[in-house]
């Protein structure tokens, strides 16, 4: 499939890395002075996303995955550090040529609702990563097609205004959107939290065939180990601003080694009590699959 | 998690104005009233009885008219000078509409434009707007009036020219609340992201979604508008004292306001009334945007 | 024995824009007794919430009822009217989903009973502070370091403990907790699913507790609803529930839930739940049910005792009155 400006494609070539990143806010501090204080979200972050890797960023609230991700979309500059994205210092850009690698990011955002302009049709919204590319309108309607196609939504969607979607459909054109330019990574920040659960369940596997599909780098931002499991091979767990821990999501899983990673793994594990175990135990209602268990 | 309603893409005003007329006696009443005073205004000087007294000119036989209170021949009576009262409220319905209306329209686009850019391009922008919007939503219409009728003297501009410097601060204001809280949303994060130009981002995106709301309160502020101007014509500011506003023609009035009530009464009347239209068709137009209120408005009753 | 809850029929709608009432809940019948922890879990849209509103007793005047509704044998609504005087804030109380809004940000902890304290039964400062002390303590939280905070400087699961201590201190024997953990960490949903769990025991409160999530009303429920579309699907004890789904509904939602460290597939079901206001005949999982036959299309199973004390609302288990 067509890349957008891409370069090498070395299997293991990094496409995002974070070396050494501290990043935050400046907060006014005290009542007169007016002095701006850096409060750091994020200190000292080393992060690496191979092509084609699934990377799970878990943490909770305040750990500084927003922070982080902004970071890495090119909002924020960092207070110290470097952040590559394709090959390219991010922030050595100018701001307002910074597009040419942000758009090669899909980014999906959290809540589909806050992320769709009620004033624009789906067509629209489908274009808009398009529009500064030289294809044809030929190609860009073809692409839109083979996109809407891959989030299994019908084409006549496209007249459609967001206010006129489910929560689900908005979620599914929202990935069209950021696959329909054929990115080399998708970033998605909690896909999944806005959503009902059996829609969150057609959702991620939406994502795994997608992953599966056109091969790109898929990093998830989200608190909810269960759904990282799914989307992640690969985690790395945030605390308080830092890397506490990251490797193959299993081994974290079966074998957490930080004192955080342990506490979030055991919240899983025991608020299932009853249902895991006996899922387990017993196996639930036919047809279920079990492939994998520990 | 509540879904927000299916209410279809609550886009153009005219998909709105459809829904309130279908709905809402009160926008139908409003739609009414402004179309008729909108029809006076355009036709008011061929269907007066006497044009000429509309304009402002003394009739001949002025002493023998004067003071005739509202009767077959003078429907509603004529003034200390002789002159027919309706004539010069049908005549003077179109500087009313025009004066509040060039006010609206042109401190409207300028306070959507001030209110857009400040909140889009925020840090100095932003300050400098703001500064500049509240600096002129702390001065009084008439005092400034005052001063732009002892700079540039008499005439139709000082009226305007007042109303627009006090009013544009708070289309700018109110844009600038809305096109805030849009900003944040996640549809503006993604733009830029994809390399939207900037330009399209704040036209497609900001604007599109600031305008209904503000615009629906445009509607609504015309009535205002038209009381304070009627209120710096009254106190003689803006039109001389011939012309045949509304606000001047009370005026004329109040000095007779015992023996002459008609002089007074039926232009205010008219002022009162094109008002009430105009706030009645912005009213219902902003429940129809905020079904809430609707709702609310239904409780009181 | 007096049930804690008890619905008959109960049906809540909302007047639409055109003045039409959608109907969020279609026909309930709830059966709550004393001292039990009753999960009602549903996806959104699925009228849950609106039926805490209704216990609770803080349905909008918009709300249109239907049916009938006993607080401990109380009729508080029934058909048009509803009345909830000396039940509202007395029996029964409300923890909203979010800790931040269910407390006053102007008013420090001890401020909070104080108000409450002073309005249900006229207790001086020095009374609601003793009170607060103890509700505090049982909710788990340190009442010499909390008395005179703020609700913002507390954290998201402290804010929630002292909700839930507010709650306890009117003397309600009935708590509605509306996703009260949703908005927190998962650390945090433990612990509040266990203070709940002890305050069951400590005081024989009854708790209704309204969550989309199954996993986490297994670990605290005792019995378990589970809504779709404004109607029961599935009433019984929670571990049968999950166990042996009957309702393809319910087996749905366990077949869908990612659970931690069993990489099972998870099971895709299209489709999502039909929106308010659509059509009401047959079965309103018809569209999304693989066991589907004609008569689901045709007519609306009733809720039924279908084995034990399960009661399901499927044709598939005959129906029986």
């Amino acid at each position: 499939m067509w890349r957008a400006g891409s370069t090498v494609t070395a299997s293991s070539k990094p496409v995002i890395e974070l070396k050494n990143v501290t990043a935050g806010y400046y907060t006014a501090e005290g009542f007169k002075t007016l002095k701006k204080v850096f409060k750091p979200a994020i200190t000292k972050i080393d992060l690496k996303v191979n092509d084609g890797e699934r990377l799970a960023i878990i943490g909770e609230s305040g750990s500084g995955k927003t922070t982080l991700l902004r970071v890495i979309l090119g909002l924020l500059p960092p207070l110290r550090g470097d952040v590559v994205v394709l090959g390219e210092q991010i922030y050595r850009v100018p701001a307002r040529l910074r597009w040419r690698i942000t758009r090669q990011i899909g980014y999906v955002p959290q809540d589909p609702a806050k992320s769709l302009n009620p004033r624009l049709r789906v067509a629209e919204v489908m274009a808009e990563p398009l529009a500064r590319t030289d294809l044809s309108e030929k190609e860009k309607a073809e692409r839109i097609r083979d996109a809407l196609r891959i989030v299994q939504l019908h084409e006549s969607i496209l007249d459609y205004y967001p206010s006129q979607l489910s929560g689900g459909m908005m979620q599914r054109v929202l990935i069209a959107r950021a696959i329909v330019h054929d990115p080399e990574i998708l970033l998605l920040d909690e896909p999944t939290s806005a959503l009902d659960v059996s829609i969150q369940a057609q959702i991620i596997n939406l994502l795994c065939s997608i992953h599966e599909k056109l091969e790109l780098a898929m990093v998830t931002v989200t608190h909810d180990l269960p759904v990282a499991q799914y989307l992640a091979d690969q985690a790395v767990i945030l605390y308080r601003g830092t890397i506490v821990e990251k490797g193959p999501m299993e081994e974290i899983i079966a074998h957490p080694r930080s004192e955080h990673a342990r506490l979030l793994v055991t919240s899983y594990l025991s608020g299932l009590n009853g249902l895991d175990r006996i899922n387990r135990a017993e196996g639930v209602s036919a047809g279920i699959k079990r492939e994998t268990q520990r | 998690m509540m879904n927000k309603g299916h209410r279809s893409n609550l886009g153009g005003l005219g998909e709105l104005a459809r829904r309130a007329w279908s709905r809402s006696l009160r926008f139908r009443a409003g739609v009414v009233i402004v179309v008729v005073m909108v029809a006076v205004a355009i036709l008011g000087p061929f269907i007066a009885p006497y044009p000429s007294d509309g304009w402002g000119a003394v009739p001949p036989k002025a002493a023998e008219r004067a003071g005739k209170p509202p009767g077959p021949e003078f429907l509603l009576g004529t003034d200390h000078l002789g002159r027919d009262v309706l004539s010069r409220i049908l005549v003077g319905a179109w500087l009313a509409l025009a004066q509040s209306l060039a006010v609206i329209s042109i401190g409207l686009a300028l306070g959507l434009l001030l209110g857009i850019c400040a909140a889009y391009y925020r840090q100095a922008i932003e300050a400098t707007i703001n500064y500049i919007a509240e600096v002129f939503l702390a001065l009084p219409a008439v005092i400034l009036a005052l001063a732009l009728r002892m700079v540039l003297g008499q005439g139709i501009h000082v009226v305007i020219g007042s109303l627009l410097l006090t009013w544009w601060p708070w289309y700018a204001r109110v844009a600038y609340v809305y096109a805030r809280s849009i900003a944040e949303m996640e549809y503006i994060t993604l733009a830029k992201l994809a390399g939207v130009p900037g330009r399209r981002i704040l036209v497609r995106h900001i604007a599109a979604n600031v305008l209904p709301p503000v615009l629906v309160q445009a509607i609504t502020d015309v009535g205002s508008v038209l009381l304070e101007a009627a209120a710096i014509n009254f106190l003689g500011l803006g039109l001389p004292p011939d012309a045949p506003d509304w606000g001047i023609i009370v005026q004329n009035g109040f000095k007779y306001v015992i023996s002459m009530p008609w002089i007074s009464l039926f232009p205010g009347l008219f002022i009162l009334l094109t008002a009430l239209g105009f706030s009645m068709l912005g009213d219902s137009l902003r429940e129809e945007l905020d079904p809430k209120m609707r709702r609310r408005w239904r409780l009181w009753f | 024995m007096v049930l804690a809850v008890k619905s008959e029929g109960l049906k809540i709608g909302y007047l639409d824009e055109q003045d039409n009432v959608l109907w969020a809940v279609k026909g309930v019948n709830l059966e709550v007794s004393e001292g039990e922890i009753y999960c009602i879990v549903g996806e959104s849209g699925s009228g849950k919430s609106t039926v805490a509103l209704a216990i609770s007793g803080i349905l909008p005047p918009h709300a249109v009822t239907e049916g009938e509704l006993y607080v401990y044998g109380n009729l508080v609504i029934r058909g048009e009217s509803r009345s909830y005087e000396k039940i509202r804030g007395r029996l029964v109380t409300y923890i909203p989903q979010s800790p931040g809004t269910g407390l006053n940000p102007y008013l420090t902890l001890g401020d909070q009973f104080y108000h409450v304290l002073k309005s249900l039964r006229g207790s001086t400062r020095k009374e609601a502070k003793a009170e607060a002390k103890k509700y505090l303590e049982m909710a788990g939280l340190d009442p010499a370091s909390t008395l005179d905070r703020y609700p913002h400087e507390l954290s998201g699961g402290m804010q929630q403990r002292a909700a839930i201590a507010l709650a306890l201190s009117t003397g309600a024997r009935v708590l509605v907790a509306d996703e009260p953990t949703s908005s927190l960490d998962a650390h945090l949903r433990l612990q509040i699913a266990n203070l709940l769990l002890r305050l069951r025991e400590e005081v024989k409160l009854t708790v209704i507790f309204i969550t989309h999530d199954l996993l986490l009303a297994s670990r605290v429920g005792d019995r378990v609803a589970v809504m779709y579309a404004g109607s029961l699907a599935e009433v019984g004890k929670l571990r049968e529930v999950l166990l042996k789904p009957l309702h393809p509904y319910t087996s749905m939602l366990v077949d869908v839930i990612p659970t931690l460290g069993v990489k099972k597939q998870l099971k895709c079901y299209s489709g999502e739940p039909p929106r308010p206001g659509s059509n009401d005949e047959g079965c309103p999982f018809f569209d999304r049910c693989p066991y589907r036959f004609s008569k689901c299309a045709a007519e609306k199973p009733r809720l039924s005792l279908a084995e034990g004390d399960r009661y399901v609302a499927c044709w598939l288990y005959g129906n029986r009155e």
